[in-house]
């Protein structure tokens, strides 16, 4: 018998070729054909230009100044109006592409068919992320431009435009291989949508507010004893402070942000304890870390449950 | 011929409920495997068990010398499977359908365009390469998944209920298909309820019925093994009365079913017969001598049904 199959080498076919992923191709097949996608992609850009162009302009008409509203702030405006569209894409509609990616396989009864093929659960995961992934990815970059503006205006440099960027891949990643890792779990989109936005959703508002609400109840009890915190408590307080502000997308970026602004700090800045001071490490560096680490681990539990072979 | 599906023991339980129960089977390269048997007899469970998508409770399967338990890879590497409900990509086109699938199974870009051609001539859609999957019949989508199934060329086909759903054109064109496949070497095990048809392209049945094997053979040994007597019909001409009071004094006939009675014509006599072909002859003779006007003497062949409703007894419908 003909023997048309090929088995490619274990590390290439560990790490297929990109480009070539079925999975990908057929899912960016479906979703670029025809006019959706380019009409999607061009009421984004005319929504997110008047969106930046009403914030300007309220921001002109508040303006009190004889020549008009400072540009650098404006431009700053227009920077985090931007960043905040980005946010809100990566955390709800990276994830709302991929919640109901396998789902979707399984819904219209074609799981079975692939994963009687000889197509790695590697590969279909990886296929399914990639899909999503550079659609958001897109988007994101799309809005680029318009950032740019901001640069035009003046009050933004660019060390705040890469790592607001590299935050903002990266928790594209995370929170799209959440939404894989849902869809991978459940047996129906619904389900796996329910699971991935309040996932999303409390990573990005649950965490603040629990930590907000336990500091606010505990915020008495804090005083009393503040008196006779140590120096190396200080000290601890002040690190786990930032690796909680780390844990989360928009508190990553508006404390990297004022680090940088008051502080000129990137990487690391020195803190103050009383008398001493000590390094403190900006939280955007320790985002990337962790959600990378999430990214990894959600991608391997995605990766076996599509393996798995069912008992039902 | 060598053994290309050897099931040992296999048993499938879902609580206390027992899907499978120690199933032994083994399916000889080359041949048409016809699976039959009623609604929740196992067929899915024992066909899902073979493809690597369900784990048995207990006991041994192997497709092509690979375990389905130990090297699922091996198994979907020899195997084309078609399940019982299936659903296509509906924004696709035809060809790009069966080039999904090709490049799901590692075959080269290279290689797909021609192959791509020579499975859409096969599954007789040749016309419809361009056309999305969604304007197709269900029947062009039942042809299309079978083509999809030999992508990279399988050694074995494993295909439940292939013909389900479809208007006698369209199963037909499956049976057609089923022939071709089978004068190609290609090794088909597959279930149905539409019993005549199992019985036109079948090498081999096993009748399965709550979870328990209950018939398993060539398909003409089976017909003989469960029918000990045979059904003859005699038409004459003239009074029936002397032909029905010889054929009750012959002692290898084990009764008669008078005309007009099982759907039978008014001058009709069908009755058991228990002999040989030398005893029958006889009795043919016998008759003419007697002056019995015989305008027609022959044997009633069984099909697959009876076959059927002699084996099962009706325990899960």
């Amino acid at each position: 018998m003909t023997e048309l199959t090929t088995e490619q080498p274990l590390k290439k076919k560990r790490f297929r070729n990109l480009r070539e992923n079925p999975v990908t191709v057929k899912e960016l097949r479906s979703r670029m054909r025809g006019r959706r996608a380019f009409v999607v992609l061009t009421i984004y850009l005319l929504v997110m230009g008047a969106f930046i162009t009403l914030v300007y302009a309220a921001y002109a008409s508040a303006s009190s100044g004889p020549f008009g509203p400072d540009p650098r702030e404006v431009g700053k405006v227009v920077f985090g109006c931007v960043v905040g569209v980005q946010v809100f894409l990566v955390i709800f509609v990276g994830p709302a592409f991929t919640s109901g990616t396998i789902t979707g396989e399984k819904e219209r009864q074609t799981y079975d068919l692939l994963r009687t093929t000889l197509l790695s659960a590697e590969s279909f995961v990886t296929g399914k992320l990639l899909s999503a992934l550079s659609y958001v990815l897109l988007l994101v970059l799309a809005a680029i431009p318009l950032q740019s503006i901001a640069f035009l205006l003046g009050g933004v440099v660019l060390e705040e435009l890469i790592i607001s960027q590299l935050v903002i891949f990266t928790a594209a990643l995370a929170f799209a291989l959440w939404g894989l890792f849902c869809s991978s779990a459940m047996r129906s989109t619904l389900g796996a949508s329910v699971m991935t936005f309040a996932g999303a959703l409390f990573v990005t508002i649950g965490t603040p507010m629990l930590v907000g609400l336990f500091a606010a109840t505990l915020a008495p009890f804090i005083a009393t004893l503040s008196t006779s915190f140590t120096r190396t408590m200080e000290i601890a307080l002040q690190y786990i402070l930032i690796f909680l502000a780390a844990t989360n997308l928009p508190a990553t970026l508006i404390v990297s942000e004022l680090f940088l602004l008051q502080e000129d700090a990137i990487f690391y800045f020195m803190g103050s304890a009383g008398t001493s001071r000590f390094w403190l490490p900006t939280p955007w560096p320790i985002f990337i870390l962790l959600y990378l680490l999430l990214a990894w681990v959600l991608y391997w539990l995605s990766v076996r449950n599509v393996r798995k072979i069912a008992n039902r | 011929m060598s053994t290309i599906i050897e099931i040992q023991g296999l048993t499938k339980k879902y609580g206390s409920l027992t899907a499978l129960n120690d199933l032994t089977l083994t399916i000889e390269e080359g041949s048409v495997f016809g699976f039959i048997g009623p609604n929740g007899a196992g067929k899915t469970t024992t066909m899902r068990i073979l493809t690597t998508l369900l784990k048995p409770t207990g006991g041994k399967a192997w497709v092509a010398g690979h375990s389905v338990a130990d090297d699922p890879r091996g198994v979907r590497r020899a195997i084309g499977y078609m399940p019982d409900f299936f659903g296509v990509y509906d924004d696709m086109k035809v060809w790009e359908y069966l080039d999904f699938f090709a490049a799901c199974y590692n075959v080269p870009k290279s290689a797909r365009i021609g192959m791509i051609d020579d499975l859409l001539t096969l599954v007789d859609l040749n016309h419809k390469k361009e056309a999305y999957v969604e304007t197709l019949s269900r029947g062009m989508k039942q042809r299309l998944c079978l083509a999809r199934t030999l992508a990279h060329d399988p050694q074995v086909l494993i295909l439940d209920e292939p013909a389900s759903g479809l208007d006698p054109r369209a199963r037909i064109e499956i049976r057609e298909l089923l022939r071709e496949l089978k004068n190609m070497g290609k090794t088909i095990f597959f279930s149905s309820h539409i019993l005549s048809e199992v019985a036109d392209i079948c090498t081999e049945i096993a009748i399965l019925e709550a979870g328990n094997l209950i018939a398993h053979g060539d398909m003409e040994e089976m017909k003989k093994q469960l029918r000990a007597h045979r059904l003859i019909q005699v038409k004459i001409l003239g009074d029936l009365g002397p032909l029905q009071e010889l054929l009750l004094q012959h002692e290898a006939v084990q009764g008669i079913t008078p005309p007009g009675e099982a759907d039978l014509p008014h001058d009709v006599v069908q009755f058991d017969f228990g002999g040989n072909d030398e005893t029958l002859s006889n009795l043919l003779a016998q008759l003419i001598a007697q002056g019995i006007r015989v305008v027609s003497f022959h044997e009633e062949t069984g099909d697959l049904e009876d076959v059927f409703l002699q084996v099962t007894q009706g325990i899960v419908n």
